[in-house]
């Protein structure tokens, strides 16, 4: 009966690993989760904005005291076909590239602008990576969730 | 600077524009396009919505083809804009909208067009019935001057007559215009004019309702006038009531499309008062026309009344040409048969119809009572008679020489 006991533990350590396998054994590649258009919000006296057409929602107030910015008037956010979310502003010097988790956003990547503070930012949706336009001075940066291309 | 450095100079600045624009062309906001195409195109929707006139409506539709040639290229993105909308629904519901407001235009301009047609001629009947008014009111004016001369009243009665006529007949045109434009018009013309109606100053309801008035004036003041005219004129009422039955409807339904109901019963009562105003005078100068040719009706204020006065002196001298056969019947027969023949059938007759005076029937009956009165009335002769009481007894006087001779 000894050799029985040493083998049962075994045993269910392994019917354990089949059964955690199991689980997550059902996953979708090549998902595409880019936004075609960036969403141009406009923050509530709360500092929320709310996407209803990407159906997203949360407070920019953290972004500002990062950036060091006392409010905006509209943020630009788009999401790359990765599922990363980019987020910049009018006067803003970095772009912030978020993860989303859950119920959460964590800062993925911090993209400092290498011509200072951008000026009626638009970001565009390309095959590849995410355009962001200074539309005062006509000037572009490729990004991807790592940073500038 | 020579000119092949001139050249090179100015295809380099060419260039570099090229680049610049192609270089703006790129650095596009996807958002600021689609928030372009979508205000460009509310603005267009809007535009369209309220431009009524062609040319307008024209300029919009290459103001559509530029914007559809502009955005086609960012179809795509317009289309994850708008979705489950797309850049191709709205740009073809806005062609159908202009389609459609093109469409409208052409059709209100055409109605504009009609409704500026129709006021001139409006304008134009308004002018000329305003002329024959004055013509007829000058002439009467100076028949009441011309009272003490004979010759020159005979004259310018003639004249008057002339000028009535005239004015008739400018009317029946004016009726038949009427009638063959509006007798058949159909729901949708009518509401068509009728929204634009209030542009006319003067409408064909307006005119047709002074016309009347003016018929009742003259009726009401030409004391010169005598039986034919009166009968013309009931002539002339009969044919404007029936053309007034005829479109009366549809006239104030397009003219009048506040109050149709209110306007119709105004001229029905206007056409009644100008039956009245021609009969008060048509009946007193019927009888004195058959008194002065020494034929005594009974009192008649109708059709029918005159009708019966007429049927009852036939008959009563029928009656009494049975009863007495004297030449003094006979004179009177023919008295009244030369009167009916000769006047009231040659000279009234048709007019006496058309303004319902006495129907073509009754005449009939007048004319075969006429005949019963005429056979009745001729004077038989004595010498037949005389005739037969010789030849019985000469007769007589053979049969009885005959039995002598026997015995």
């Amino acid at each position: 009966m000894e050799p029985m006991k040493i083998l049962r533990v075994p045993a269910i350590l392994a019917f354990m690993l089949i059964m955690t396998g199991c689980g997550s054994s059902l996953v979708i590649q090549n998902v595409d989760y880019s936004q075609p258009l960036e969403s141009v919000l406009s923050p509530d006296s709360d500092g929320q904005i709310h996407d209803k057409r990407y159906a997203i929602q949360f407070s920019i107030t953290p972004i500002l005291e990062y950036e060091g910015s006392e409010g905006v008037d509209e943020i630009r956010l788009i999401r790359n076909a990765n599922g990363f979310y980019f987020v910049t502003a009018d006067g803003f010097s970095n772009v912030y590239i978020f993860e989303p988790g859950e119920g959460e956003l964590s800062l993925h990547e911090e993209v400092e602008l290498p011509d200072g503070p951008i000026s009626e930012p638009a970001f565009n949706q390309r095959d590849t990576h995410i355009e962001l336009i200074n539309q005062s001075s006509g000037q572009t940066y490729n990004l991807d969730q790592n940073g500038i291309r | 600077m020579n000119a092949p450095m001139k050249k090179f100079y100015t295809a380099t600045t060419v260039l570099l524009l090229f680049f610049l624009q192609s270089a703006l062309i790129a650095q596009q906001s996807d958002y600021q396009v689609q928030q372009s195409f979508v205000s460009e195109l509310n603005e267009l929707t809007q535009r369209i919505d309220t431009t009524q006139s062609s040319a307008e409506l024209a300029e919009l539709e290459i103001e559509l083809q530029q914007l559809k040639s502009e955005y086609a290229e960012h179809e795509e993105i317009i289309n994850a804009a708008l979705y489950p909308e797309t850049y191709q629904n709205r740009v073809n519901t806005l062609d159908e909208q202009l389609s459609v407001a093109i469409d409208n235009a052409s059709v209100i301009e055409q109605l504009n067009t009609r409704i500026d047609g129709l006021m001139v001629e409006i304008d134009s009947y308004r002018s000329e019935i305003t002329d024959l008014n004055e013509d007829s009111q000058a002439l009467r004016q100076e028949l009441q001057r011309a009272e003490s001369n004979e010759e020159q009243q005979a004259a310018l009665l003639i004249e008057y007559r002339q000028s009535l006529e005239e004015r008739n007949s400018f009317v029946s045109g004016f009726l038949q215009e009427l009638m063959s434009r509006y007798q058949n018009v159909d729901l949708g013309t009518q509401q068509e004019i009728s929204d634009n109606a209030e542009r006319l100053d003067d409408s064909p309801v307006e005119i047709l309702r002074s016309i009347i008035l003016d018929y009742i004036n003259i009726v009401d003041e030409s004391s010169s006038l005598e039986t034919p005219d009166y009968v013309a004129m009931r002539a002339q009422h009969e044919y404007f009531f029936e053309v007034w039955e005829r479109i009366g409807t549809n006239l104030v339904n397009t003219f009048v499309p506040d109050n149709p109901s209110e306007a119709k019963t105004e001229m029905d009562e206007l056409m009644s008062a100008w039956l009245l105003s021609i009969d008060n005078q048509l009946w007193e100068s019927l009888n004195n026309s058959f008194s002065q040719n020494g034929i005594e009706l009974e009192v008649f204020v109708s059709p029918d009344e005159f009708y019966n006065a007429i049927y009852t002196y036939v008959d009563n001298g029928h009656a009494t040409s049975l009863e007495r056969n004297s030449e003094e019947d006979f004179g009177v027969y023919q008295n009244f048969n030369t009167f009916w023949n000769e006047t009231v059938k040659a000279e009234w007759g048709d007019m006496l119809i058309e303004g319902e005076i006495l129907t073509q029937s009754q005449i009939s009956e007048i004319d075969i009572k006429l005949n019963d009165w005429e056979e009745a009335s001729k004077p038989t002769s004595n010498l037949m008679f005389i005739l037969l009481i010789v030849s019985v007894a000469v007769i007589i006087g053979l049969i009885v020489l005959l039995i002598t001779k026997k015995n």
